[in-house]
């Protein structure tokens, strides 16, 4: 027979004024199996908890039933209680009088009632309950930083800094990432690389960074706190060791003329290079697809000049295998790609241009060292028309989104060509100006009325060349629809941020889930923007939505002190409130089927299938294993397991069974 | 047909790559019964006609069945349906049966393996026919409360002698949900609720999995029209999920249009 205490919380007159306490205690005291039952005025303070105490050791209680607010509130108090008093803690059990009857009904007879039947069916509730122990997995304290942008640099930093191993994997040559591309940023209009530069030489020298460039994620295993990853490292073909990045390989290079990527196609690269000057690590690649050796089996030139011996053409790719306790999505995001404007001449006319160009353009590192010209002909544009929401906000073509930089980065566009070409006209479509954001509306004003910039509200439909003008036909909305008409030397067109390149093959082999679009998911919009639905995965800059260079890093930052969290112990601590797959003598071994349904149905991939062995060591069965590392004990399994394999520790089915029983 | 399942069924056992056939045989009166043939000078028994419609792959997964070793056996387009699912339910692995496949054209199927057998049913999606699309429509029509009436009238006469179950190949479970009894879920007499319980569950257990082979209703002593249940649940399941070949109810999708479980 159980021996069960019944503790009848007042919560001052929160529940006593419409229940009647002393009567719940009086009449719980009357249901066999409770030995103890009382009530008191706040059962959470120091002395209502010390009467709980008492009781356990005075009366031998096995069960206690706490009957007073939401357990959300105390159930971890009164559970700390009991184990303090020596009882197992998740043998106590709430019943919810507070927002479940006293709040939600009037003084009268019912309501009491209503409170003797939450209680009395914990009672019954608590006579099935197990003893359980919280569950503690090991935690790897080294964490994996996916993408070197500014994103993953500040990510990669603060967790370095909080004293834990990070590794950065960056698809790349060098980290930097879009950021490096810039030529100024918003709205303080300092130097992109000036500010990002430094922080990138930090990372490449932090003792905690073991920095993999060039490298890709290969596959991922395991759970949070224990991840087992794969990184292929790409082969070089250069030493790293012996590379001293002098650049001699890459001035020798006798195949020069190759689009480079840093400049977003404006500029050549040889087939040996660093993608900048500023590169992080300065260590050259041979892209095999352009070098004169690997097309036509001979040259060597980089081989003969390198003054260290550091080429090595048989350099083959290198897969690294690392624990991990912890992951930070940094990937980024990529500039829409030509084909989707056929109406704007992207990629027709060579001074269509979009937003990511125009940077490099602007850039004083960039292929026109900064001077304004434009890609066709090297003329200075006396007229540059700045098209916002290229792409973004436009459902038509499958985006409905607003890719959120634009608004800004446009009004930076202007101000910088108007800074540089005083007498040039500047002119913006845009739908709506977006300038939320600490001196940002400021900016955009400034743009207008300082620096002159035209602000055409409206979008353009056609763009096409007449005499060597670009001429861009749009519609002015607040002058009732006007067609305007501009003759232009450059367009640039601010077009839509949209996922990377393979965001979602790499969701999937994280588990990770993404929208529509292919950015990842956030577990929850407002409350858990840095987690995804994995444990253990952060996600950080705009790989996860559209984002500035503000937001990124805090949110980095936020990422980072995720995972600086979850290292701050050896261990992690988990409530065993988990799903178990039953286990029975021979020749059942257990009741399961193996059917392996349960499989796909765990949102959380907690679920395997598990030979089971006689001790001949011969497979007998087959059956489902959960790891208790993953579960999070939603009861999904469960409910879908035919035959009652499974059950959830905690709230199995045979205490909810008698919980109902009882009414 | 008959001389070639009898010819391929020969084969099977004199080259050793099967221990026993199953297949059709005669049965007392004009009846059709299961047969297992282990030697191949027996295999002049099997038949095939239009009697043949049993669900042999409930013999599958009995134990005593694979006591005998690897099973050939005769399979018309829901047995090979049937096998496709338990494959997909890890029931056997490759190479563990081999299928005499019969085409709904009354053709010999080479189906070597379990992708192939996947394939062929891929190819074959689960529809329901004219009438039996008729059938479910006349329960359309009722009222809510006529249709609980006529299935409560036609489940009053369940007798729970678990027909049904022993009949089906998708129930395999060595302990059967209404066995469970801590705590017990399904009331097990024979009365009204205990009834209803008993075929509800059943039906939602299928959900899914269902080959609509029609064997539940064959085998119910006391004429209960089991597969309507069934049919009704595959016809939603077309609906909302479309042809999958994954198990449309259990499959966990992050980019699924519920969004409670996130």
């Amino acid at each position: 027979m159980s021996r069960i205490g019944v503790f009848v919380c007042h919560c001052g007159t929160n529940i006593s004024a419409t229940v009647d306490c002393p009567g719940v205690a009086e009449t719980l005291s009357h249901v066999p199996g409770v030995v103890h039952s009382v009530d008191y005025k706040y059962m959470c303070s120091d002395p209502g908890q010390t009467m709980i105490k008492d009781a356990i050791k005075e009366h031998k209680l096995d069960g206690v039933v706490v009957s007073a607010c939401s357990p959300h509130m105390h159930e971890p108090t009164f559970r700390r209680a009991c184990a303090e008093a020596g009882l197992n803690p998740y043998l106590c059990e709430m019943a919810n009088l507070r927002e479940h009857c006293s709040w939600v009904h009037d003084k009268e007879e019912a309501t009491t009632v209503k409170a003797i039947d939450l209680v009395r069916k914990m009672v019954e509730k608590v006579k099935k309950n197990q003893p359980l122990y919280s569950i503690k997995v090991p935690v790897t304290k080294t964490a994996l930083v996916l993408g070197g942008g500014i994103a993953g640099i500040q990510a990669a930093l603060d967790i370095a800094n909080a004293g834990h191993k990070v590794v950065m994997v960056e698809r790349d040559p060098s980290i930097g990432g879009h950021m490096s591309q810039l030529s100024e940023t918003f709205p303080t209009l300092d130097c992109s690389q000036c500010i990002l530069t430094p922080r990138m030489v930090e990372v490449a020298q932090h003792p905690n960074i073991t920095l993999h460039t060039y490298s890709e994620l290969e596959s991922l295993e395991g759970f949070i706190g224990n991840f087992k990853v794969k990184i292929r490292k790409k082969a070089r073909c250069v030493d790293e060791k012996l590379c001293t990045g002098c650049g001699l390989c890459s001035q020798k290079c006798p195949t020069k003329k190759n689009l480079s990527e840093f400049n977003e196609g404006l500029g050549y690269r040889p087939a040996i290079y660093s993608p900048f000057p500023q590169a992080v690590p300065n260590k050259p690649v041979i892209d095999k697809t352009q070098c004169t050796f690997f097309l036509k089996g001979k040259c060597k030139v980089c081989e003969k000049v390198c003054p260290t011996k550091a080429i090595r053409y048989d350099q083959e790719d290198q897969i690294l295998d690392i624990d991990i306790g912890a992951i930070v999505l940094a990937t980024g995001f990529k500039v829409l790609q030509p084909d989707f404007f056929p109406e704007y001449g992207y990629g027709k006319y060579k001074d269509v241009i979009q937003g990511l160009q125009f940077e490099r353009l602007a850039s004083a590192s960039g292929p026109t060292s900064g001077e304004m010209k434009r890609p066709s002909d090297g003329k200075e544009p006396e007229t540059v028309v700045f098209v916002a929401c290229a792409g973004s906000r436009d459902e038509a073509k499958g985006l409905p989104y607003c890719s959120k930089i634009c608004c800004m980065y446009t009004a930076k566009h202007a101000m910088l060509y108007k800074h540089k070409v005083h007498h040039g006209n500047a002119y913006v479509f845009y739908m709506d100006i977006r300038s939320g954001g600490k001196m940002y509306d400021e900016f955009v004003r400034r743009a207008i009325e300082e620096d002159g910039v035209k602000y055409i509200r409206g979008r353009v439909s056609t763009i096409y060349e007449e005499d060597g003008k670009l001429i861009v036909k749009g519609a002015d909305t607040l002058l009732g629809h006007q067609t305007v008409e501009i003759k232009a030397d450059m367009v640039v067109l601010a077009s839509a941020a949209v996922a990377n390149d393979g965001a979602e093959e790499l969701a999937q082999k994280l588990h990770v889930s993404y929208d529509p679009y292919h950015f990842f998911a956030e577990a929850h919009p407002k409350l858990r923007p840095v987690e995804t639905n994995t444990a253990g995965i952060f996600l950080a800059g705009a790989c996860q939505a559209p984002r500035d260079i503000p937001e990124t890093v805090s949110q980095a930052s936020g990422a980072a002190s995720k995972v600086a969290a979850l290292f701050s112990q050896s261990e992690l601590t988990r409530e065993p409130i988990i799903a178990v797959v039953n286990r029975t003598a021979p020749p059942l071994h257990s009741t399961c089927t193996g059917c392996a349904l349960c499989v796909p149905a765990c949102p959380y991939q907690a679920i395997e299938m598990e030979d089971i062995k006689n001790r001949d060591g011969k497979v007998v069965k087959r059956a489902a294993k959960i790891n208790p590392g993953l579960c999070q004990g939603c009861g999904t399994c469960v409910a879908l397991c035919r035959v009652k394999a499974i059950d959830l520790q905690g709230f199995s089915n045979e205490q909810i069974f008698a919980e109902l029983m009882a009414l | 047909m008959q001389d070639k399942i009898r010819q391929k069924a020969r084969e099977l056992l004199s080259s050793g790559a099967v221990k026993v056939v199953i297949g059709y045989g005669e049965g007392t009166g004009s009846r059709v019964r299961a047969l297992f043939i282990q030697r191949p000078e027996d295999a002049d028994r099997l038949i095939m006609d239009e009697r043949c419609v049993q669900n042999l792959a409930v013999y599958l997964t009995k134990h005593e069945v694979r006591a005998i070793g690897k099973p050939a056996i005769v399979a018309k387009m829901p047995v090979i349906r049937s096998i496709n699912h338990l494959a997909y339910e890890e029931q056997f692995n490759e190479g563990d049966i081999a299928v005499i496949g019969i085409s709904d054209s009354d053709e010999l199927v080479d189906l070597p393996d379990l992708t192939s057998v996947r394939e062929y049913a891929a190819k074959n999606p689960l529809l329901l026919t004219a009438e039996e699309r008729a059938e479910l429509d006349k329960l359309e029509t009722m009222t809510r409360e006529e249709r609980w009436n006529y299935w409560l009238e036609e489940l009053s006469n369940c007798i729970k002698c678990y027909a049904c179950r022993a009949s089906c190949p998708m129930c395999y479970c060595p302990r059967c949900t209404v066995e469970v009894n801590q705590p017990q879920w399904i009331s097990v007499p024979a009365h009204e609720i205990g009834n209803v319980e008993w075929h509800i569950m059943r039906a939602m257990h299928l959900a899914g999995r269902c080959v609509n082979c029609g064997e539940c209703t064959r085998a119910c002593p006391v004429k209960i029209p089991l597969r309507l249940l069934n049919q009704r649940i595959i016809a939603d399941i077309a609906v909302n999920f479309g042809q999958s070949e994954d198990y449309a109810l259990a499959a966990f999708n992050p980019n699924d249009k519920e969004d409670f479980i996130r």
